[in-house]
């Protein structure tokens, strides 16, 4: 019987040959392939950057105040979604769905901070996807971003809701860790945008 | 099941980061982000300076959160290897891209 237990604990379904969960390794896989995605898009930008003929260039429309703010609203979710992780680990349920709850929410604000931005450069400055090449650069990569962000708020309700009806406990932690590290990859997607796009002259 | 789970759970990084040290981190995160954007206000500093300067503050935010939120640090070097490998194909694609495009062509060009 103990024997039993022993080689039913050694072969977890999770793990494969080399001892790593493959959940985990596919989300691994899939961050390094959008990697190479968002790497295309912010090259694109980059070389499209001081080439538009019309429109408003970047300078003449960013709020780098707002976009600043909703920087420290990615790098805040981040430290909330490691501090849900932990309460999982340690199965306190209900904090952790607090910390899911506060993560998505300042996710949240950042996409809706993101909706403003958007509607005032389309609006006052007249600057859309087809305005010029810094119009069409900008939005698809910041738009791809945003979609990311939108993803992951949906993504982290779903584990929310689960913890709250208490379907979700510490087994559950590669699952939520895996929604985690998709959580802090748009962060540090945004990391490179905010610089790259919005702070360098 | 609950044992391979800790194990597995030990042995990828989850029990090595305290919840002291996630909050080291972002608070080093909150003042790198604040000094990127002093700098920028800041008048007098040389555009390349400048622009040096806002990559590596960016690049140190980048693999403080890969590293140490993303567990990146205490994990299988296969899962290093799955995520470092491609990053370095997407600098790869940016440089190619801004070469492509022409952004490395320093001097103006003669028009006859």
């Amino acid at each position: 019987m103990a024997d039993h237990t022993a080689t039913h604990a050694v072969h977890d379904p999770n793990l494969g040959t080399t001892g790593l969960d493959h959940r985990k390794m596919g989300m691994w896989i899939f961050l390094g392939s959008d990697c190479m995605f968002f790497g295309s898009l912010i090259g694109t930008y980059l070389s499209y950057k001081g080439k538009s003929l019309s429109g408003p260039g970047p300078h003449d429309v960013f709020n780098i105040p707002l976009t600043s703010y909703s920087a420290a609203l990615l790098l805040a979710s981040s430290l909330f979604m490691v501090l849900a992780l932990t309460r999982l680990n340690e199965n306190r349920i209900r904090a952790a769905a607090f910390w899911l709850f506060a993560t998505a929410a300042f996710g949240l604000h950042f996409v809706l901070n993101q909706v403003y931005e958007f509607a005032t450069f389309a609006l006052d400055e007249g600057l859309t996807l087809s305005t010029s090449l810094f119009g069409s650069s900008f939005f698809v990569l910041t738009g791809f971003h945003g979609a990311h962000v939108t993803g992951g708020v949906l993504w982290l309700s779903i584990l929310m809701v689960l913890a709250l009806r208490g379907k979700l406990d510490r087994r559950d932690y590669t699952k939520v860790e895996i929604a985690g590290l998709y959580w802090h990859f748009v962060d540090i997607v945004w990391i490179a945008i905010f610089t790259i796009v919005y702070l360098i002259p | 099941m609950a044992e391979a789970h800790t194990a597995a759970q030990q042995s990828h990084g989850g029990g090595h980061v305290t919840v002291k040290t996630y909050i080291n981190v972002a608070v080093a995160l909150a003042i790198l982000t604040a000094i990127e954007v002093a700098t920028l206000y800041t008048p007098g500093i040389p555009h390349t300076l400048l622009v040096s300067a806002l990559l590596f503050m960016s690049a140190l935010k980048f693999f403080l959160v890969v590293g140490f939120f993303m567990h990146l640090r205490y994990d299988s070097p296969i899962m290093r290897a799955l995520f470092v490998g491609p990053l370095i194909i997407a600098i790869a694609i940016i440089l190619a891209l801004l070469a492509l495009l022409g952004a490395f062509i320093l001097l103006p060009r003669h028009v006859p």
